[in-house]
């Protein structure tokens, strides 16, 4: 699964500490989700969506094809 | 109890809170390996600074001894107690197993951790809800009853 939380991240200028922070997780778990080896609970993900101020489904994305396109 | 101890001193203190029956263990036991206790308090003691002062890092193992893990370290916490469990409970499968094939007198407390483990399992499955599926509301009532399988 793809997800935008860094491309996100990086236009608000935010470092992954600060995001892991605001989100209250640690920063490894930030490294984490973007790089796709965590996949994170329901709770987590609509905290990252209300965060970036987007739907779940635009921040994270089941298809990787459709995504990259 | 845990409630009133700061975060990153309740792993450390339940170290030394082990410890430290462990070394009353000994003591009580009495006989010539009376010292092993002061070796336990010292180990505990050694294991519980170095808890304390890893509790302090800025890394999963650092937040699952400082007890202020996120989800995601939780889980690999319960994974990694998953594994150990399921290990634990291979080796004393082999052991009973060997102990009755050398018909060895100590083959009762592999069965007691087998039976702790398999009590712990039943326990889990009930505690976390395994019986709460609950009943089917009247929209899937309809379909189990038109349902091609049943018919």
């Amino acid at each position: 699964m793809r997800n935008r939380v860094r491309e996100q991240r990086t236009q608000r200028g935010l470092s992954q500490a600060e995001l892991a922070a605001a989100l209250g997780v640690s920063r490894q778990t930030v490294i984490s989700i973007e790089s796709g080896r965590y996949l994170p609970s329901l709770p987590l993900a609509f905290t990252i969506a209300r965060f970036f101020d987007l739907a779940v489904d635009k921040m994270f994305d089941p298809d990787d094809e459709e995504a990259g396109a | 109890m845990m409630r009133f101890i700061p975060p990153r001193l309740r792993k450390p203190a339940a170290i030394a809170l082990a410890g430290v029956l462990f070394a009353a263990a000994w003591l009580v036991r009495g006989g010539p390996l009376w010292w092993i206790s002061i070796l336990a308090v010292i180990m505990a003691a050694a294991r519980a600074v170095y808890l304390y002062r890893m509790g302090g890092q800025d890394t999963d193992e650092g937040a699952l001894a400082g007890s202020r893990a996120d989800e995601r370290q939780k889980l690999l916490s319960l994974r990694s107690r998953a594994l150990a469990c399921n290990l634990a409970v291979i080796a004393a499968f082999i052991g009973l197993t060997a102990a009755i094939a050398v018909k060895g007198a100590w083959w009762w407390p592999f069965l007691v951790i087998l039976g702790v483990a398999g009590f712990g399992y039943l326990l889990g499955l009930s505690n976390y809800g395994v019986a709460e599926e609950g009943t089917p509301d009247e929209v899937d009532a309809g379909h189990q009853a038109r349902s091609p399988v049943s018919s």
